[in-house]
């Protein structure tokens, strides 16, 4: 059976001038020296669009820390693709968010802490919710698409309404509820973001009130934390079928956190064709299909749908990358994750996301 | 005046454009999905160009296709635009 990729996630860069205490980078970051040139990502893009890819998620780190990111959306528009900025905007000004758009920008994706400067700012560990208030009402005035982005967890579920409300305001034409997932710096933060099962069961209602009230004006897109479900998400649609993410330094992955799984050596753009390591490449094989899977995953009648839930998470977890993902009520290790749901908030402190040009992870507050 | 008053003119919403993929042909591309086009969609989208009424589109639709019956087409038009309407993907302006 064959794959064709239909979106690339360019993560261009693991520069950004937020720490959030949840993002999806990996803990070991690149550093600015091992960047893909602007003539690096071109190329890529051109291949990328021969396999069959469509879509082009820039997204970073921040990708606008690069200088090039307009360079970056004509090249992707030049190969044909469709292309989404996911951006925090910090920093972003009139006449660059207008040569964006010039140079082909088809929709803006903006990040939001919170509806409440405070709260927003804690997790972001530093002052950003006033400026993203301001270029969301800027990017308004230009045509593209506008998603607003709201990373859910424990701490903001109880200002929900204010946070479609605020989407609202600001007219957007989509609005994404994005609970957590827990990899990345979300994974050692995960005992103070993962909500109750009463906070899930408030948010369907609420999201669901609000797109009765808002059709046709605006989506609403929710996810909600795996934790909590029964079955397995089918994470990225499955490994290798559909996704691929390229990291700063030109490294080809399945998904966002493949890195944590040991054992596997993923190819770069540097010295591999990118077909070949799309179709060819041991580590993008490796979770193909179900021959690697074992019981009950093997037999299920759901393997087709879910492929077995998430490889990051089942070695996260278990250990063995092989597992069954242990959020499934089925898997044997689902204890695992029971044991974090009951489990109080026992971390007294966040830990915020570092910059690559540093080393250690620390505990830090945030920055007044 | 009705969405489907025939003097609108139903134009593609921003961040939705129409594409010709080598495996798939005609898709519609939205943020964040894609829409496969088939049968006369990728014709009508094409004549939702922001110039022309909706009476426009379907007249031009009905005169292409002249073996059909027009009342149809006009149907088909319809609740193929108020499906991408719904889906925020095009607006009556």
């Amino acid at each position: 059976m064959s794959f064709v990729p239909r979106a690339l996630i360019a993560e261009v860069t693991h520069r950004c001038p937020l720490r959030c205490v949840y993002c999806s980078n990996p803990i070991e970051m690149r550093s600015r020296s091992d960047e893909l040139t602007t003539a690096e990502w071109q190329r890529v893009f051109g291949e990328a669009a021969a396999l069959g890819v469509l879509q082009l998620h820039l997204t970073g780190g921040e990708p606008l820390a690069r200088p090039d990111t307009e360079q970056l959306v004509k090249a992707g528009r030049a190969a044909g693709l469709y292309v989404n900025l996911i951006t925090s905007g910090i920093g972003l000004a009139d006449a660059r968010l207008e040569a964006l758009v010039a140079a082909g920008l088809d929709h803006v994706q903006l990040s939001f802490q919170d509806a409440e400067q405070a709260q927003a700012d804690e997790i972001a560990g530093t002052r950003a919710h006033a400026a993203k208030l301001d270029l969301a009402q800027r990017i308004r005035k230009h045509r593209v698409a506008f998603t607003m982005n709201i990373v859910v967890h424990r701490g903001n579920l109880g200002r929900l309404s204010q946070m479609i409300a605020l989407a609202e305001a600001l007219e957007v034409d989509k609005l994404e509820v994005a609970n957590v997932q827990y990899y990345g710096w979300a994974f050692e933060n995960r005992n103070r973001l993962l909500p109750t099962r009463d906070q899930v069961q408030e948010t369907i209602a609420i999201v669901d009130a609000a797109r009765e009230r808002l059709k046709g004006r605006m989506r609403i897109d929710c996810v909600l934390p795996d934790y909590y479900a029964r079955f397995p998400k089918p994470c990225m649609g499955g490994w290798g079928q559909g996704l691929m993410l390229i990291d700063p330094a030109g490294v080809v992955l399945p998904c966002h956190a493949a890195r944590v799984i040991p054992g596997l050596t993923f190819d770069d753009i540097r010295s591999k064709p990118l077909r070949w390591i799309w179709e060819e490449s041991v580590s993008f094989q490796r979770f193909r299909g179900d021959q690697w899977m074992q019981e009950p995953c093997r037999s299920c009648e759901r393997k087709t749908r879910d492929f077995g839930g998430c490889r990051c998470q089942a070695y996260l977890y278990t250990g063995d990358a092989d597992a069954t993902d242990p959020v499934c009520s089925l898997a044997p290790k689902r204890d695992l994750i029971d044991a974090v749901i009951a489990q109080e908030s026992a971390a007294p402190q966040w830990v915020y996301r570092i910059n690559p040009s540093n080393t250690p992870a620390v505990v830090t507050e945030p920055r007044a | 005046m009705s969405e489907l008053a025939p003097a609108r003119i139903p134009r593609l919403a921003a961040g939705c454009r129409m594409t010709q993929s080598t495996d798939l042909g005609p898709v519609l591309l939205l943020p964040e999905s894609m829409l496969r086009l088939t049968g006369p969609g990728p014709r009508i989208v094409e004549l939702c160009d922001g110039a022309r009424t909706l009476g426009d589109v379907i007249a031009s639709l009905q005169s292409e296709f002249s073996g059909a019956d027009p009342d149809m087409i006009q149907r088909e038009v319809e609740t193929f635009l108020l499906s991408l309407q719904e889906r925020r993907a095009l607006n009556f302006e």
